[in-house]
């Protein structure tokens, strides 16, 4: 009777899940429909926004979902991939074409002389784009490791709160540093980056795009693999108990810096294409609100320690962004009759996301799945054999 | 019988309380060897400075040849000494089995190897095998697929006894392997252990039960107030007034 019982609950439980995933998904349409019926580029603007927060959404997920780390400090390694991209190859590019290269570089009005004939060189050339491309993808990545190595370092053995703090510390301060050093990234002025998606012409928006919905899926695939395995198994121990994780034999704080590293790679990564994608880098765009809060806010969605759930998280709170910024004023101007100006009310929305979630979805849409790491039908075929006594 | 674990004068001071203080236990190879004493008494305390979750004061720890005073857990962890905890801390995100595979070895841990399956994918159906055959004898194979917080209390020391047989370590420090567990099943697990040191292992059990663990020892040792007041065998121990004092106060005489 008892389990009948259960089992009853359980089903009206899922039929009750299956029905908000259900309800998510027909908003998302209707919201959809809205967006689409605006043309194309609305739909690219949905696909790239979705695209870059769902790779920085992922990493984080892999430190604070998967290792318990608490990242809000994320913003910091999306700038560094940022930065290293908008102050890196410009320059080399520069000084091997005999151009002002240094401190001078950044500097706006040298800066806007000399930017215009680098992106010329790559319209030119498919392997110098290509090339120009990879390079870029790879110090963001670079440099996104190495800004997540270092700030581990003093770090990693903080407990939550002190940890938590320090990393969103370190985060301001990058930013600050680009804001007011201007040899780096142009300080208050933007700094252009050559484009290696020009030479696509007016197929430029669409190659972008898609070359960045890609390595989204890439990452996606990637951190499905790596966390489906012992190591992933290694993150969620310690993240469960790091007493009882070291008395196991894990390294903590060496599996902890691992985790921090691949995710900042990762973040950086973002970082990176995002400036290749709007082809400027101003350090006041990287604002803890955007590059942090909100992949938090997007996580908590779609449900922390899923990757799959951090992927619809993103897409639902996109495309409602989208929705927001495009119709503000058509659909939420009678709000301007009391005093409230429509124009705040995307952050509004991440802030009643976060209240709502924590209120009434605490495990996010999709709830992280405790399931053996290897996927069920291989455990089956191994246990077949009599090997356990119920395999179910 | 060689010695395996040796402590000498360890002692552990939280700032003027002395928790442990010169406490010197030798545990032979593949016996059983208590650690009894009143609650506070510095139990625990001394297993903490022994596997490196708490840095001793001062004193030496000896695992065999190697002086492993002061190294972190997970070093300790690769000699071969782990330690299981009175208050059961599974990894409540996992399923008992992979809470048992965690305590293995698998070189899919590195992070450029986890992601290819196929380089460690044979490594890891061994350690099931091997963590299932665990799960059975202490017998939780029935809930192996089960996330670990669904499991009762009795069945939560059991898995940490199965985390520490999955090691596969050459002395294992049990805190407390029966504390609230129903008589039976207690005996059941002492029976395993028992089993499990003609195998070759060792085995440091801190236990409160006397009445039910003390026929499954070889030596034990007493502690009261963060020193050693008493060792030997289990009679000699038992009957020692020291450690009757301990445990029932003083005797009428005394008075």
């Amino acid at each position: 009777m008892i389990t009948e019982q259960s089992r009853n609950s359980k089903n009206i439980l899922g039929l009750f899940l299956k029905g908000e995933v259900i309800t998510t998904v027909a908003i998302l349409v209707v919201l959809t429909y809205f967006l689409v019926s605006r043309g194309l580029p609305m739909v690219l603007t949905i696909i790239i926004d979705f695209a870059v927060f769902a790779i920085v959404t992922m990493s984080l997920n892999l430190e604070t979902g998967f290792t318990g780390i608490p990242q809000f400090g994320r913003v910091l390694a999306v700038i560094a991939g940022a930065f290293a991209v908008g102050a890196i190859p410009g320059r080399i590019m520069a000084a091997s074409m005999g151009l002002p290269w240094g401190l001078k570089y950044a500097k706006d009005s040298i800066h806007y002389q000399i930017s215009p004939e680098l992106t010329q060189v790559l319209a030119n050339s498919w392997v110098f784009s290509l090339l120009f491309l990879i390079f870029c993808v790879t110090i963001a990545a670079a440099s996104g490791a190495g800004i997540g190595w270092l700030t581990s370092r003093p770090a990693i053995r903080l407990k939550e709160a002190y940890l938590g703090i320090s990393l969103l510390a370190f985060g301001d301060f990058f930013m600050w540093v680009g804001h007011n050093w201007e040899p780096l990234v142009g300080g208050s002025t933007a700094v252009y980056v050559p484009d290696p998606f020009r030479i696509f012409g007016g197929g430029r928006f669409q190659a972008v795009v898609i070359v960045i919905f890609l390595v989204a899926m890439l990452v996606y695939a990637y951190l499905n693999r790596l966390t489906s395995s012992p190591f992933g198994r290694s993150l969620k121990m310690i993240r469960d108990n790091e007493v009882s994780a070291a008395a196991a034999g894990k390294d903590i704080t060496r599996i902890r810096t691992q985790s921090l590293v691949i995710g900042s790679m990762l973040a950086g990564v973002a970082g990176g294409l995002y400036v290749i994608y709007t082809g400027t880098v101003t350090a006041m765009g990287y604002s803890r609100l955007v590059w942090t809060f909100w992949p938090w806010a997007f996580m908590m969605l779609g449900g922390i320690g899923s990757t799959t759930g951090v992927l619809l998280g993103v897409m639902v709170l996109t495309i409602m962004r989208t929705m927001i910024t495009v119709y503000r004023f058509q659909l939420f101007g009678f709000l301007m009759a009391w005093g409230i100006n429509p124009l705040w009310l995307e952050y509004t929305l991440m802030g009643a996301v976060i209240i709502g979630v924590i209120l009434f979805l605490p495990h996010g849409l999709v709830p992280e799945k405790v399931q053996p790491m290897l996927p069920a039908g291989r455990v089956k075929k191994l246990f077949s054999g009599g090997m356990a006594a119920k395999p179910r | 019988m060689r010695n395996l674990l040796v402590t000498e004068n360890i002692t552990k001071k939280f700032g003027g309380l002395v928790a442990v203080n010169k406490v010197s236990i030798e545990v032979k190879e593949q016996t059983f060897t208590m650690l009894i004493g009143p609650n506070g008494c510095g139990k625990t305390t001394l297993i903490n400075c022994c596997t490196g979750i708490l840095k001793p004061t001062e004193g030496r720890v000896l695992f065999g040849d190697t002086d492993i005073t002061g190294w972190p857990t997970h070093k300790i962890y690769e000699v071969g000494f782990v330690r299981s905890f009175q208050i059961p801390l599974p990894f409540l995100g996992l399923t008992v089995l992979d809470n048992v595979l965690g305590a293995m070895r698998n070189s899919g841990e590195a992070p450029l190897k986890a992601p290819f399956r196929r380089l460690w994918v044979q490594e890891e159906e061994n350690n099931m095998e091997k963590a299932m055959e665990i799960l059975r004898r202490v017998r939780l194979d029935n809930h192996w697929d089960k996330p670990s917080h669904t499991l009762g209390a009795a069945q939560l020391k059991m898995l940490e006894v199965a985390k520490g047989l999955a090691s596969g370590a050459r002395l294992i420090a049990l805190d407390e392997p029966i504390g609230g567990v129903d008589p039976a099943s207690a005996d059941e697990i002492l029976t395993h252990v028992a089993e499990l040191k003609k195998e070759g292992l060792t085995f440091l059990v801190v236990e409160h039960r006397i009445d039910i663990a003390a026929p499954y020892a070889d030596y034990i040792y007493a502690m009261d107030l963060g020193r050693l007041i008493s060792q030997g065998t289990p009679s000699e121990v038992l009957n020692d007034p020291k450690v009757i004092e301990v445990y029932l106060g003083k005797g009428v005489e005394a008075c």
